[in-house]
């Protein structure tokens, strides 16, 4: 018998739920996307979840059946036709089978509601081809389990079996980066199972709002927003948008602009001088930064990047999960210095970076220990600097290891031989391709005269801005941009493609805009990448090819 | 009309009208959206609105399967007139169009539809409906678009990666790729994954790579060239490979939006089935 004073779940209070679960999950959604950042079918999973359930209770918002039975019948139909995404389609088999358990039913007592609720995830699972743990699935099963227990309880109410259903789906969403090794290493629960969790949330908002004397426990655990709950699984630093970009204006106050971009997001990074600064923040609204930064000037090289693919390939870099072993069983090694610089190597597959250059030439020592410290029985070593190449040679006969030294003789021949070098091809293919591509690039260094000269036929004047092309002293000149248009010149623009523009500690950003501006009006057919090397020595250095 | 199965395929095929006219093939549109503003692939958009979107756009816009439901009512009209389908798609690992297609086949009762994950994506998809068009029954249809799944191959060169990093396709690829420098990545699309398989820093360098490759590949017994906003680099790919190859046709094509959504612009695909 059911007590008297209990609330069945007639076909009103259903399609109430379901509003309830829509707008809540309205509210909701792009806390799911967030989570969506490992290789999923087909977009956004909580924007596919929404519009799925959108369709799915379109057409109950016009109806006044009172029989569950057909509210849930709507449902079904509507998911079925507006089903987008793998956790769309699933969700839309969900109401499926909930739509099957209570067909001629008007009315649900708390076990029907439960059975109701096991019924769907049979289901799903039965849709679904190959059922993988630690999904959408998973959750809907362990929510219809905890309210099928709920229900079993003598003093069982459909609120406390709604309330056991959302407690059961926010359990299993947790453990969900247990089940699923894709979640673990990008750090997040499962979005679609997240999804279900909102969607039964929203039910039990709805129903609590109906009830006289909502249950107190599950009536704080709802309130409880759900990023708090998703920052549980969510590594430090959350999520959002690394936003780049220059100001360009007058009298711009570097300390002031820090402090209100600071408010806005982390990682804040605020620099220049009063006609030109640098912003660079990690936010989750990026939209607030830029209207801010406006307000102070022009803004130029606005650049927005989503960070879930660069978070996880940090957490990579830091070694959270191990990177994966390269297949053809070779490490690389190079010979750099400037964060920039290192930053790149890095992430063109260097394992291990010797810090050196130009004027700090590491010991053949420092070089055996990185090529000791990388996890890999054959490596390939560049030098990066014609003085560097001799105490490089020394390593080989030191180490058991196999070590091929690949004579690169700047930063530009390097970085040309890095690109070339591919996981799958063995080491002595490798080192011919490597080699092809960096004999291929042409080096421009700029830099400035440490005292008065004559070389290759040029007289030098200490403070000069000379110019040199593969290491020989080629120009001086008036500034940066007469000393490199004049080596791009001799070089025979016609003959190339790409200048890429290091630019070291030694110039600034205004110059670096400067010279950027100027090869691209002085050699049209050029692309110009630019890249903040962060080198010691030579303000410029210039890779074309 | 003889043929007594009809078949079915959606947007990513980048079927060729001709094809589509000539063999009576469906074609059921995903979708593109951007925030609120859904556009049908291939149907509601062109390329150059896309493209002028999408490069003006920080976010992506996000790629939708059709839905069961509407697979559901493509098979229900074709039932009148046809007494089976073969209804070919997008590979399982890069959307959740083929799982719809299959959910939805299973609403319609009393229609045999044979859905087949292609594994691949975009023209080898239509040289398949193709070969299924070209095939006496329902049963030699099947049997024979399945011989040729493992074989089919999708070289892709993409101007940025940009929008496949953004995408999230490409999984722990990304690790072998991530780098702060521009690279033009070459992909390969085969067994089911999506690999890196080349980068190179110029376009120019790029693409003789890129035939490099295909060739080392042959025999072949079909081959295109895919291209989103690029129709004069891959016209003149086609044109070197009639040369080459006088035996094979060498269909040039435009790829959807959906996927130029991951490629950004300026793609361009070496697309083949080994023989």
């Amino acid at each position: 018998m059911v007590p008297e004073d209990a609330v069945g779940v007639d076909g009103p209070l259903f399609k109430r739920a379901l509003l309830g679960s829509l707008s809540w999950l309205g509210a909701n959604h792009e806390e799911v996307n967030r989570l969506n950042v490992f290789p999923v079918p087909d977009g956004d999973t909580g924007t596919n979840m929404l519009l799925t359930l959108q369709s799915a209770v379109e057409d109950i918002k016009e109806s006044n059946a009172s029989e569950v039975s057909k509210i849930a019948k709507l449902a079904s139909h509507g998911s079925l036709m507006g089903a987008r995404g793998n956790s769309g389609v699933i969700l839309s088999q969900i109401f499926r089978g909930f739509a099957r358990a209570v067909e001629g039913k008007s009315s649900l007592t708390p076990a029907e509601l439960a059975a109701g609720f096991e019924e769907a995830a049979n289901a799903a699972y039965r849709a679904v081809n190959k059922p993988t743990e630690g999904t959408i699935l998973t959750v809907a099963r362990e929510a219809g389990r905890a309210a099928s227990a709920a229900s079993a309880a003598p003093d069982a109410t459909v609120p406390r079996v709604i309330a056991a259903a959302a407690a059961g789906a926010r359990a299993a969403v947790l453990k969900t980066p247990s089940q699923l090794q894709i979640l673990r290493e990008a750090g997040v629960v499962d979005a679609g199972g997240y999804g279900l969790q909102i969607i039964l949330e929203g039910m039990l908002r709805t129903v609590e709002e109906a009830e006289a004397a909502p249950a107190a426990s599950a009536a704080a655990r709802a309130a409880m927003s759900p990023a708090a709950q998703a920052s549980m699984a969510l590594p430090e630093g959350g999520w959002g948008y690394c936003t780049e970009f220059l100001i360009e204006g007058t009298a711009l106050e570097v300390d002031l602009i820090r402090n209100q971009i600071e408010a806005l997001g982390n990682s804040v990074l605020v620099v220049g001088e009063p006609e030109l600064v640098k912003v660079h923040v990690h936010t989750d609204d990026p939209t607030s930064v830029i209207n801010l930064a406006g307000g102070y000037g022009k803004l130029l090289k606005l650049n927005v990047g989503d960070m879930s693919t660069q978070h996880r390939r940090i957490l990579e870099d830091e070694g959270a999960p191990p990177r994966a072993a390269r297949q053809n069983g070779i490490g690389l090694v190079a010979v750099v210095a400037g964060r920039g610089l290192v930053d790149i190597f890095q992430g063109l597959g260097v394992d291990a970076i010797v810090e050196g250059g130009q004027t700090m030439n590491p010991s053949t020592q420092d070089m055996l220990n990185a090529i000791q410290a990388v996890p890999y029985d054959e490596v390939i070593l560049l030098p990066n600097n014609r003085n560097v190449i001799l105490a490089a040679k020394q390593v080989l006969g030191l180490t058991g290891r196999k070590v091929h030294i690949l004579e690169t003789h700047s930063v530009p021949q390097g970085v040309a031989a890095l690109v070339a070098f591919r996981p799958e091809r063995n080491g002595v293919d490798n080192m011919r391709a490597m080699r092809a591509e960096a004999d291929r690039v042409q080096t421009i260094e700029v830099t400035h005269a440490v005292r008065d000269t004559r070389s290759n036929g040029l007289k030098v004047k200490k403070g000069d801005v000379i110019g040199l092309i593969n290491e020989k002293l080629e120009f001086t000149g008036a500034d940066y941009v007469d000393v490199v248009n004049k080596a791009l010149g001799k070089l025979g623009p016609d003959s190339y493609e790409l200048v890429t523009v290091y630019r070291g500690d030694g110039a600034t950003e205004a110059e670096l805009n400067k010279l950027e501006s100027a090869i691209k009006a002085s050699y049209p057919g050029l692309e110009v990448e630019v890249q903040q090397g962060g080198q010691q020595h030579y303000p410029f250095i210039l890779s074309v090819e | 009309m003889s043929r007594r199965f009809a078949i079915v395929t959606d947007s990513t095929a980048d079927l060729p009208d001709e094809w589509r006219q000539r063999y009576a093939i469906e074609v059921v549109p995903l979708k593109v959206l951007f925030g609120t503003e859904t556009f049908r692939d291939r149907v509601d958009i062109t390329d150059d609105e896309f493209f002028r979107r999408l490069e003006a756009s920080n976010k992506l816009p996000t790629t939708s399967a059709p839905s069961p439901g509407e697979f559901a009512e493509v098979y229900r009209r074709l039932a009148k007139d046809y007494e089976a389908c073969i209804s070919i798609h997008i590979g399982a690992q890069l959307s959740g169009t083929a799982e719809a297609a299959r959910v939805g086949a299973e609403s319609v009762e009393g229609f045999r539809v044979d859905v087949i994950d292609s594994e691949t994506v975009t023209m080898p998809m239509a040289f398949l409906c193709r070969v299924a068009a070209e095939s006496a029954t329902l049963d030699e249809a099947s049997a024979a678009v399945k011989e040729r799944i493992p074989k089919c191959r999708v070289l892709a060169l993409l101007d940025t990666l940009r929008y496949i990093e953004m995408g999230g396709r490409v999984g722990r690829a990304q690790a072998m790729i991530g780098t702060m420098l521009d690279l033009k990545p070459m992909f390969l699309v085969a067994d089911r994954q999506i690999k890196p398989v080349e980068r190179v820093r110029t376009r120019s360098r790029a693409i003789p790579r890129m035939i490099e490759l295909f060739k080392a590949d042959l025999p072949v017994e079909h081959v295109g060239v895919m291209h989103g906003q690029a129709p004069d680099e891959a016209e003149q790919i086609a044109a070197g490979l009639r040369r080459e190859f006088p035996h094979l046709e060498v269909p040039v094509g435009r790829i959807g939006c959906v996927l130029a959504t991951h490629t950004g612009p300026k793609a361009l695909g070496l697309v083949y089935i080994k023989s």
